[in-house]
């Protein structure tokens, strides 16, 4: 049965406080669990009538009894898509499957409180076990990718916070492989703060691929503190509920961001992604470009804010969100939300929500592919550009099959009328 | 091989086939002409089963298979072939992986052996190289950006690749350069055989040049109204299709 949405609110939140009570202890934590436990006494948590909420229910976050989750079992074999993996189950830093590349340190803590502001970021502060802040030296070049694996597993339903902090010092350079697993009823909080200085550069890639039985909800923040450049590519698949608040800070001129993203959101999977970029001074540019693709009843939500700034001047922002549907079920909502305070700006937005075409799909099939063969061939074409995009090969060699299984047909599916 | 018995057909739930006869023996090549909009395209994809025409009438049987009963690919993978009069763009989808999917389904249909990759790429190659096309065009996305006679002879390459039993071409000599259209025509050539039938709709007689069809067929308003040798072709040429549909000849 479902509660009206105001007391899921209300229920969820009661559960957090109590979570987070239970996980106190005398440690590098302590002082940002306190803080982050007093903003979440206060904190009011989103129903259907919150804007930005109201296309996701809680719902499915408050079912059953919610615990931190014990240590989860990891799979055989782990994922393993760069020479240095570091691993974390359950939100707990697993030491002895981890390396550290030559130039990047790392420390059991946390302390990132400004600007995370929502109260599932301030759930993850007050409810913590464990929580790493890696930091790449200044003037260092990391040259292989880290594969940073962030798993979650419980066979009953679980909570759990997972906390990555890093720190790109001036001059510096990374590839952040940023990859969720997991299986179970089983909620991933998680909470990413990056912040790059002056010349830093980071190539990012964020991998949602945790079975259709779980739920993920994140926060990902960028600051750019200093000049410098990210590049961020998000591939998301469905499962129970995803939700992501992927906030980005322009803080200094002359910093670049450019962010590319996949949905696919198929079976019963829900997928709603709240963007935010915000330009804080002049002469930063910004592009995002996203691709979506709904199947059987599966939802997905996409919501692209750019906020500029008073005298943000020269500010270049771009969000393109084109979307498929494939199947009559499907739901996809976009929406580009624009707040600019100031004339000299280059602001471009796009967003659209098609269908499968059918001449192409006829050809296809006047070729002697099969229709469910072809639909898939369409859909692998419709975000093939990005796909094709990704710089590192490691992580397209193992796009590749996620990205066909999730395109496949789905088990489940009745055959749709055309 | 090709054997249409009266084959009333409708489009989007207009008429358009009146009770249409042809029948193709293996070995050979027929021609259908006729006014625009006299219904031969719609012939050809009522054969090639595209959705929304509708047969309402009558027969269509290919070796035996009631095309009627057939969905799209397995029409193809009975040995169809069309070449559209308007290849449609597929951006996002390379010409290479398609021609491996196509290869795949309809090679494995007909108890062919399969080709593994190396195999395949030799073959498109040739087959590119043979209807004139840089092997570069298999890279790029399916027809996206070809120029009106690239996508043509991107139609004939593929037919060379799935060795149709019975092939149909939609106006594949319309928007051709000379020297394209001779590299067409070789291409089509080098498929006659004893085993396979071929159609070519045109509306221009040099095609027929090149290629010699066995028959020439005129369609008018969803019926063939006649039918002769290649000579036929010839005496359209200069006399138009007035003196067969009774109206006057149009510009
Ligand atoms: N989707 C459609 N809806 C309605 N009428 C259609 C549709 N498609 C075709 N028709 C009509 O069917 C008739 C036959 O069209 P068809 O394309 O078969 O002619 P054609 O003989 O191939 O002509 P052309 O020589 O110009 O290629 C035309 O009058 C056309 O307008
Ligand atoms: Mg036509």
């Amino acid at each position: 049965m479902s509660l009206p949405s105001k007391q899921q609110g209300l229920e969820l939140k009661t559960l957090a406080v109590e979570n987070a009570r239970r996980s106190e202890a005398g440690d590098a934590l302590t002082p940002l669990r306190g803080d982050s436990l007093n903003a979440l006494e206060a904190a009011v948590f989103p129903d259907r009538k919150t804007e930005q909420w109201k296309y996701t229910s809680l719902h499915p976050l408050t079912d059953g009894h919610l615990r931190t989750a014990a240590d989860g079992a990891l799979p055989e074999p782990l994922p393993n898509l760069a020479a240095h993996r570091l691993v974390m189950s359950n939100g707990r830093l697993q030491e002895n499957l981890s390396q550290l590349p030559e130039g990047v340190t790392l420390h059991r803590r946390a302390g990132q409180r400004d600007e995370l502001l929502t109260p599932f970021a301030l759930y993850n502060g007050a409810a913590l076990t464990d929580a790493i802040t890696l930091e790449v030296a200044a003037n260092t070049e990391v040259s292989a990718p880290l594969h940073l694996l962030l798993h979650a597993a419980s066979d009953t339903p679980a909570h759990c916070q997972t906390r990555v902090e890093v720190l790109l010092n001036p001059g510096s350079k990374l590839t952040l492989i940023e990859h969720y697993i997991g299986q179970g009823p089983v909620l991933n909080n998680a909470v990413t703060v990056i912040e790059a200085r002056d010349n830093a550069s980071l190539t990012h890639y964020r991998l949602q691929s945790e079975r259709e039985d779980t739920l993920h909800i994140s926060t990902l923040l960028f600051r750019q503190t200093g000049v410098s450049r990210i590049d961020s590519y998000q591939l998301m698949g469905g499962n129970r509920l995803r939700r992501n608040d992927v906030r980005a800070l322009l803080e200094k001129s002359g910093a670049e961001l450019n962010m590319q993203g996949v949905f696919v959101a198929r079976g019963q999977s829900h997928i709603d992604n709240q963007l935010c970029v915000e330009h804080r001074v002049p002469h930063c540019t910004s592009n995002q470009v996203f691709k979506g693709l709904a199947g059987e009843k599966g939802k997905a939500i996409l919501n692209g804010r750019i906020h500029i700034h008073e005298g943000a001047m020269g500010t270049l922002a771009e969000l393109s969100n084109k979307n498929l549907l494939l199947s009559p079920g499907a739901e996809i909502y976009t929406k580009p939300e624009l707040e600019i305070y100031n004339d000299d700006v280059k602001c471009a937005h796009g967003a659209t929500v098609g269908q499968l075409d059918a001449a192409q799909q006829f050809y296809l099939q006047s070729r002697g592919i099969a229709l469910a063969e072809a639909k898939r061939m369409l859909s692998l074409g419709f975000v093939n550009e990005l796909i094709l995009a990704l710089p590192d090969e490691s992580v397209a060699r193992w796009v590749q099959p996620w990205l066909a299984g999730e395109l496949s047909q789905y088990p489940g599916a009745n055959e749709e009328a055309a | 091989m090709l054997e249409i018995r009266d084959l009333h057909a409708a489009v989007n739930g207009k008429a358009i086939l009146k009770g249409l006869d042809l029948t193709v023996n293996p070995g050979e090549v027929h021609a259908i002409m006729g006014p625009n909009g006299s219904g031969k395209s719609t012939l050809a994809n009522v054969l090639a089963g595209r959705d929304n025409y509708e047969i309402t009438g009558g027969q269509a049987i290919l070796d035996g298979h009631d095309l009627a009963e057939l969905e799209p690919e397995e029409r193809a993978q009975a040995g169809l072939f069309l070449a559209f009069q308007y290849p449609v763009e597929i951006p996002g989808v390379s010409n290479m992986e398609f021609l491996k999917a196509a290869l795949e389904a309809v090679r494995k249909a007909q108890g062919k052996e399969e080709w593994d990759s190396v195999t395949l790429l030799r073959k498109a190659r040739e087959a590119c190289k043979q209807v004139n096309l840089d092997a570069q065009f298999l890279k790029r996305g399916v027809n996206e950006g070809f120029s009106g006679g690239e996508k043509k002879r991107n139609e004939i390459m593929q037919m060379l690749l799935m060795e149709p039993r019975l092939a149909l071409l939609d106006e594949t000599d319309s928007g051709l350069d000379i020297d394209a259209l001779q590299t067409v025509a070789r291409g089509v050539n080098s498929l006659r055989s004893p085993e396979r039938g071929i159609v070519l709709v045109t509306h221009y007689q040099r095609l027929l040049d090149y290629i010699v069809p066995d028959h020439v067929h005129v369609l008018s308003d969803g019926r063939i109204i006649k039918s002769g040798g290649k000579e036929l072709a010839l005496e359209l040429e200069q006399k138009g299709y007035g003196w067969l549909t009774g109206e006057e000849e149009s510009a």
